[in-house]
């Protein structure tokens, strides 16, 4: 076997050639990399969202909240149910809910998107998990005071602490932030409930009724009874089913990501083959010396294999680590179903990098490849007498 | 000119190498081409859209709250106007498919007058005006479904809780610029079945479409509209349809920009390969760039040649490619089907002549390094020079 060592040298003589392969391949992994990070981070945000045991209530048939219609009677009933959990000093665990979307400003010049506005009741910060304030403070009932998400306050005018949002042309405060597990809450902006509804008049009216089952079986029991009642034509959704429909938006960033990554794998298996006839020719010689010397024909194929595989990790290791730094960074797209914008981050995750490396072995290989088998197939007498 | 025989030599003489480095011009350009087209027809469509003379009026507080379907007529009255229908964005799902294309409630007397660009075949268009349940489809859902005039559609309310039954009536065409992917059908079918269920959303006319006498008059004619209905129980924000458009693709929010990165970073890339490849062809020819000097060829001269012979490989990939992304929409659907406003997909010419003019710099910028050391290699240096 010839020495690993063998290639790298021969790597660092033709470093400029190296190098422009390395950066070529780099490139080329970290706009794959990106991309499926960006699918990656929609899912996780969807995922973390659902809580199994957190019942979504909504008209039968709507499939987002803000397509739903309840009304206060309907959701005074569902509070009186039996299995709704219940919390430290007794209060039901039921949360009755009004959401409007609001067409917003971005900041900076970049258009305008759709904002979830909640109105809520103190109920809602206790079904939904890691839910809490970090900065400011709660709004008070009866006042046009809201709070939102960090992400929120960075993506839309108006949306900081301390701020004024516009609704409909009344103002509302912004006085607090809050953090929610990095769940789909996130791209929220919660007011009180009443104030929402008169604000949009809509009183009396409400999207969703969200609750905390107290089991598995108490879960499905609750979703069964609600089914079952003609009379409200209400339906009940786990978060997870709720938010599972939702990810499917993720589905069409993954078919792009896999366009992107195959139709730019093909141009790189050409790039690198460039590179490895280039250095095949290049080193006739030096093949036909090693032959000479009793190196077989499949040690000689191996030995190009490998250094076109090392061209390409190193490629692949570079592009992986420069698309590092925009782990967590936050982003935003529209969310088809409930028509509003769903702010998640970047998230590279195992499988991510796992998928890039994978990626680039394949390109190694198919590139090195037929150079490789034109080193093997010289003839040692051709080979020497090269210039 | 004289000198293109000589160049064309230089391009054909590594065949495999120029090859090798058009394929990958060639699809990586394809890419940067079909993302781009994403981005720029979206824009395309929203300008071309102004010579239809049309105002898209919805709720003031958004496309998710109602204009009444009274306004439908106010507006009709007002001066200027053409005609109006309703539009009504129905969303409902047909057998498990949730919104598979764009359903709207309208007025079939008068849909065809609002959307001129559109065809019909006369007796079908008078037997859906007469057929109570019946629908018109785009003629791309027609080819996509295999559905033809008499079929039966059932669609399930999503955001209605109405289902509708509605039978195939006619088949509309249009230009490639529109959207051939909506279902049309009764306003009064849905009014009638909202009626009967007792839903608060009856008499909901969803959205406005307004035709204008003449283009001039659209900003006059906004203002009305929204003044109009300023002090009323609904006001209304009234757009040009080319501003309407442009909320859908600044809904997508980062995708667009990343996109745009996307396409930086595979230029960035195709810039490395094709400098490589120069690289290696002139390491090649480094005496023969030598003899060049030697008999008179002054520096200017050595580096034009070796930059053209990029930029001819360079374009020769960038055609192929280019022209693939464009012949590709005919025969293939890259749609968001469903989504209003991402139901048409095709590259327009600008984009065609951007992708060209990309292939171009590339050839440029890859040939700088390589040309600007073949001018500089001495007469000397080089004819001695062994590679």
């Amino acid at each position: 076997m010839i020495p690993v060592k063998y290639n790298i040298r021969s790597l660092r003589t033709r470093w400029v050639s190296s190098l422009m392969t390395i950066l070529g391949t780099a490139l080329v992994v970290w706009a794959v990399v990106l991309t499926f990070g960006l699918a990656d981070g929609l899912d996780h945000t969807l995922a973390v969202s659902g809580e199994p045991l957190d019942l979504i209530i909504m008209r039968k048939g709507a499939t987002a909240e803000t397509n739903s219609i309840v009304n206060e009677a309907a959701a005074r009933e569902m509070a009186a149910l039996p299995g709704i959990a219940s919390d430290a000093v007794g209060e039901m665990l039921c949360s009755p809910e009004l959401v409007v979307v609001v067409n917003t400003p971005r900041r900076g010049d970049t258009g305008s998107g759709n904002m979830i506005l909640r109105g809520v009741t103190p109920a809602a910060q206790q079904v939904r998990t890691g839910f809490q304030i970090v900065e400011g403070r709660e709004n008070r009932p009866g006042l046009r005071e809201a709070i939102t998400s960090k992400q929120m306050a960075r993506r839309f005018e108006g949306a900081g602490l301390n701020e004024e949002l516009d609704v409909f042309g009344n103002n509302f405060t912004i006085v607090g932030l809050f953090e929610a597990g990095h769940s789909a809450t996130e791209s929220e902006v919660w007011t009180d409930l009443e104030v929402l509804a008169q604000t949009t008049r809509r009183v009396g009216i409400r999207s969703s009724i969200q609750i905390r089952a107290n089991s598995a079986d108490d879960a499905q029991s609750l979703s069964d009874r609600i089914a079952s009642d003609e009379q409200f034509g209400l339906a009940a959704l786990s978060e997870p089913e709720y938010y599972a429909e939702q990810a499917k938006s993720s589905r069409a960033i993954k078919v792009v990501g896999v366009f992107i990554a195959v139709v730019l794998s093909v141009g790189a298996v050409f790039a690198v083959a460039n590179t490895m006839y280039g250095a095949v020719a290049s080193r006739a010689r030096e093949i036909g010396t090693l032959r000479a010397l009793g190196f077989g024909r499949r040690t000689i194929l191996v030995s190009f294999m490998l250094e076109s595989l090392a061209l390409c990790l190193a490629g692949g290791a570079l592009g992986c680590l420069a698309a590092l730094p925009l782990n967590g960074m936050s982003t935003g797209t529209a969310n088809w179903v409930t028509f509003s914008e769903l702010a998640f981050t970047f998230r590279f995750g195992p499988w991510v990098q796992v998928l890039a490396l994978l990626l680039v072995a394949v390109v190694g290989t198919m590139g090195g490849l037929f150079p490789a088998l034109r080193a093997t197939r010289m003839k040692i007498v051709d080979a020497l007498r090269e210039i | 000119m004289k000198f293109l025989p000589y160049i064309l030599r230089n391009v054909m003489r590594n065949k495999l190498r120029s090859i090798f480095t058009g394929v990958s011009i060639a699809v990586s350009l394809f890419l940067v081409t079909v993302m781009f087209a994403y981005v720029n027809m979206q824009d395309e469509m929203a300008i071309e859209s102004l010579k239809y003379a049309r105002i898209v009026t919805t709720a003031r507080q958004g496309l998710t709250f109602p204009v009444p379907i009274a306004h439908v007529d106010k507006v009709r009255a007002m001066e200027g106007v053409k005609t109006v229908v309703p539009l009504a964005w129905f969303g409902g799902k047909y057998k498990d498919d949730k919104i598979p294309f764009a359903q709207f409630a309208t007025d079939p007397a008068k849909v065809f007058d609002v959307f001129s660009e559109f065809t019909i075949p006369p007796e079908q268009l008078s037997a859906w005006q007469k057929d109570r349940t019946g629908c018109v489809i785009g003629e791309k859902i027609a080819r996509k479904r295999g559905w033809k005039v008499g079929d039966k559609i059932v669609l399930k309310g999503d955001i209605y809780p109405v289902n509708l039954e509605l039978t195939v009536d006619g088949i509309y065409d249009g230009p490639s610029t529109s959207d051939k992917e909506m279902l049309w059908y009764h306003y009064t079918y849905l009014d009638e079945l909202l009626k009967q269920a007792r839903s608060q959303m009856a008499g909901n006319a969803g959205t406005m479409f307004v035709k204008a006498e003449r283009t001039e008059m659209l900003p006059d004619l906004m203002r009305r509209i929204d003044a109009r209905f300023a002090n009323s129980e609904s006001p209304v924000r009234a757009m040009t349809e080319q501003a309407f458009r442009q909320m859908f693709t600044e809904m997508l929010g980062n995708i667009r920009a990343f996109i745009r990165n996307i396409a930086i970073i595979v230029v960035a890339a195709l810039i490395c390969v094709t400098g490589n490849a120069m690289a290696m062809s002139l390491r090649e020819r480094t005496r023969e760039v030598a003899v060049l000097k030697a008999i008179g060829f002054s520096r200017l001269i050595v580096l034009t040649l070796v930059l053209v012979e990029a930029v001819v490989i360079a374009v020769g990939g960038g055609i192929v490619g280019v022209l693939a992304a464009r012949g590709l929409f005919s025969f293939s659907d890259l749609t968001l089907s469903g989504i209003p406003g991402f139901s048409t997909f095709y590259v327009p010419w600008s984009t065609v002549l951007f992708g060209l003019a990309l292939a171009a710099a590339i050839g440029l910028a890859s040939g700088l390094i390589p040309a600007w050391r073949a001018a500089q290699v001495s007469v000397v240096d080089g004819l001695r020079k062994v590679v």
